[in-house]
């Protein structure tokens, strides 16, 4: 089986590694078994690791005729019990979002990595642009919650990785890991964990108990009042609905005449578990007065303005969002209540993030956006902004 | 959905394969959605037939169903079958998926002319082009009968349509010079005026190693029937036909309108013009087949040190 192959793991240790080979291996350790994609720069480096990765894990690297058939031979092997990922780029995402709300209505989990480059239209192919961001969260038709993480170095595409894999078989929705053109490409070092420690941490795909073989979606409990999540249906088993449709049903797989109680169970099992899902950081947060809101790239850029701003005397922290989306209103609201000013260095023009910190703060509340496309956030950028706000 | 079992309730047929169809199973009777002279049907009858008599295991026989008016057949086929409904085109695509991750089961796709030539007419060449082990059916009506009638890349040259009000001038794609030419290895086209032949071609297919790609040509009497006369196809002859407004005529005219593929051989392109050939094109078994040749790459990378 493929939990003894030896070549899941690489040896435990520190090992120099591109971002996008990082994210292979933590898809691999987290048992990935099927994955089609599509070369797109700057995901290209996925597929390409993964191509001689795979078989050796007896697992299976498609590379597809386009993207719409990359993400559709996912969801497939998906369906039958394979845990499947696929890696694209903004272009990719724009063509895939049909399926993954298909993916979305029918539970289908799989772990979309998307590496994002600069836009709109082809845009500079290896620049990072943290711009998908807005397609991400409401991707594709219709209404549904998507998980979407953004790691900031090497060592956390690894992890990560790993922590989507759980996501998406415990809330069976689509996980995105949103990287860039820089990250992907960037060589770090990862410390690989020893092979028990990963293992303590990875879902497996398995079926339930017969007894529990009727209901195979998502439903609302009413004696225990709560969302009960069931583990995915597979093709292949007696675990499987005779149909799968992807029109609103119930826990069986029939189509349901009450298409807003469907809606809101498939909006409420991620809303309802924020609490699991939202993975936050905070750095010198305790007594700051200023706070920075980033995800990604720009907390790096953070971490060293902050550090330098501390040591002039102004107290400034750092809120990190882990999971970008959903985003986490509760947390992000108690951080920021007693701030004086809040920056949102991104990498967008638009101030995704920023827009949902607007959304949650009280009006009085100074919300200043530092801007940057297809370039880092020189650490001088946000101290300079931080000195003319503690002014 | 759930209507269909009360309102029909006392008229249940007599018919022996009734109690195996997916309504029937669930309502307790045979009803369909479908027109009256369409010969979905009869496609979903023998699929649930040979579902039955030669006891498929639905573990290993997956049925991916793309967008189109068969998309209601999944009430009609075995209800023991493991069914999902793929997005519009996209059914070879998610069938590839799962005979990839599964390489013990053989996917069976139901798609049609539009889904298959055209929306999804990429995934259909590279499923062919890799020799995937699967049944692919593509069900030409030559229209787009479910959003009421458009024109099709299959529609025949002076039909007309909702689209092509005046008459189809385009060229039309042809499902099975396109397999033949993307490499499937068992390739063959039928109507349901010859269900027997089309058991025939099914049962082949079922225990074919590689792409079968059967092209079936079924009647739709609402959308392409009420419009268009019967001349079409034989229009060299000179004759002006009546409307096919009803079941009976258009499966006289598709059995009138096709040809025996060693017929044609004797027959010049004009009168070739319009019609369908049916037959048997290809049938080649010493092509390696993609999944086998995939396990073979994961010994060679297993065994490296």
């Amino acid at each position: 089986m493929i939990s003894e192959n030896k070549k899941r793991f690489i040896a435990p240790g520190r090992h120099l590694m591109m971002g996008n080979e990082a994210m292979s291996e933590g898809a691999l350790a987290a048992g990935l078994k099927y994955f089609g994609g599509y070369p797109i720069t700057p995901s290209t480096e996925v597929i390409e690791h993964l191509a001689k990765r795979l078989p050796e894990v007896g697992g299976v690297c498609m590379q597809m005729e386009d993207e719409l058939a990359s993400i559709n031979s996912v969801i497939g092997a998906s369906l039958v019990g394979a845990k499947a990922m696929t890696a694209t780029s903004g272009p990719g995402l724009s063509l895939m979002v049909e399926t993954i709300s298909m993916a979305a209505n029918l539970e289908i989990p799989f772990v979309f990595c998307d590496v994002q480059r600069n836009g709109p239209g082809t845009g500079f192919v290896t620049e990072p642009h943290h711009n998908d961001l807005g397609l991400v969260r409401f991707s594709g038709n219709g209404e549904f919650q998507v998980i979407a993480l953004a790691p900031m170095n090497c060592q956390e595409l690894y992890d990560l990785t790993i922590t989507a894999f759980n996501f998406a078989e415990t809330y069976r929705c689509p996980v995105f890991i949103l990287s860039d053109a820089y990250l992907g490409h960037l060589h770090e070092v990862v410390n690989i964990p020893p092979k028990e420690q990963i293992l303590e941490r990875i879902i497996d795909r398995e079926l339930p108990s017969p007894e529990d073989f009727v209901k195979k979606f998502t439903y609302f409990d009413d004696i225990t009042g709560e969302i009960v999540i069931p583990k995915p249906p597979q093709m292949g088993t007696d675990y499987c609905p005779g149909l799968f449709i992807h029109q609103p049903h119930n826990y069986e797989g029939l189509p349901t005449p009450r298409p807003m109680q469907y809606i809101q169970l498939i909006m409420d099992k991620i809303n309802k578990n924020k609490d699991k899902i939202c993975l936050t950081d905070q750095y010198k947060m305790d007594d700051a007065e200023i706070v920075i809101v980033a995800y990604g790239l720009p907390v790096r850029s953070s971490y060293r303005a902050v550090d330098i701003a501390r040591a002039e005397g102004i107290k400034v922290g750092v809120f990190r969002l882990i999971t970008v989306w959903p985003f986490p209103d509760e947390e992000v609201k108690k951080a920021v209540k007693d701030a004086k000013a809040i920056i949102v260095p991104e990498l967008n023009y638009t101030g995704v993030i920023a827009e949902q910190v607007e959304r949650v703060t009280e009006l009085q509340t100074p919300i200043i956006k530092i801007p940057k496309v297809c370039e880092f956030h020189h650490p001088q950028d946000i101290l300079n902004v931080i000195k003319e706000v503690a002014m | 959905m759930s209507e269909i079992g009360r309102m029909l309730k006392n008229e249940k047929p007599e018919h022996p394969y009734v109690p195996v169809s997916y309504a029937g199973s669930m309502f307790n009777n045979f009803a369909t959605r479908f027109c009256s002279g369409c010969g979905y049907g009869v496609i979903g009858q023998i699929f649930t037939r040979i579902f039955e008599d030669e006891h498929l295991d639905p573990h290993l026989y997956p049925t991916v169903i793309g967008i189109g008016c068969y998309s209601q057949m999944l009430l009609l086929v075995h209800y023991r079958s493991q069914k999902i409904l793929a997005l519009h085109g996209r059914a070879p695509a998610l069938a590839t998926g799962i005979k990839m991750a599964n390489p013990k089961t053989k996917p069976i796709i139901f798609s049609g002319d539009g889904d298959c030539l055209g929306i999804g007419g990429n995934h259909f060449i590279h499923l062919c082009r890799r020799n995937l082990d699967c049944v692919i059916f593509i069900f030409n009506n030559s229209i787009y009968a479910m959003t009421g009638g458009q024109g099709a890349p299959t529609t025949l040259y002076g039909a007309q349509s909702t689209t092509t009000p005046y008459k189809m001038f385009e060229n039309r794609s042809d499902g099975v010079k396109l397999a033949l030419a993307a490499g499937a290895t068992y390739v063959a086209r039928t109507t349901v005026a010859h269900p027997r032949t089309y058991m025939k071609y099914f049962k082949k297919a079922l225990t074919h190693k590689g792409t079968s790609v059967i092209e079936i040509i079924t009647p739709c009497v609402t959308y392409f029937g009420r419009k268009n006369l019967d001349s079409l196809g034989a229009e060299y002859t000179g004759i002006k036909g009546e409307k096919m407004d009803q079941g009976f005529k258009m499966i006289d005219w598709i059995k009138r309108n096709t040809v025996r593929i060693n017929q044609a051989k004797f027959m010049t392109e004009e009168e070739l013009f319009n019609k369908y050939i049916i037959g048997e094109f290809r049938y080649q078994t010493n092509r390696p087949e993609y999944s086998e040749e995939y396990a073979k790459i994961q010994e060679i990378a297993m065994k490296e040190d």
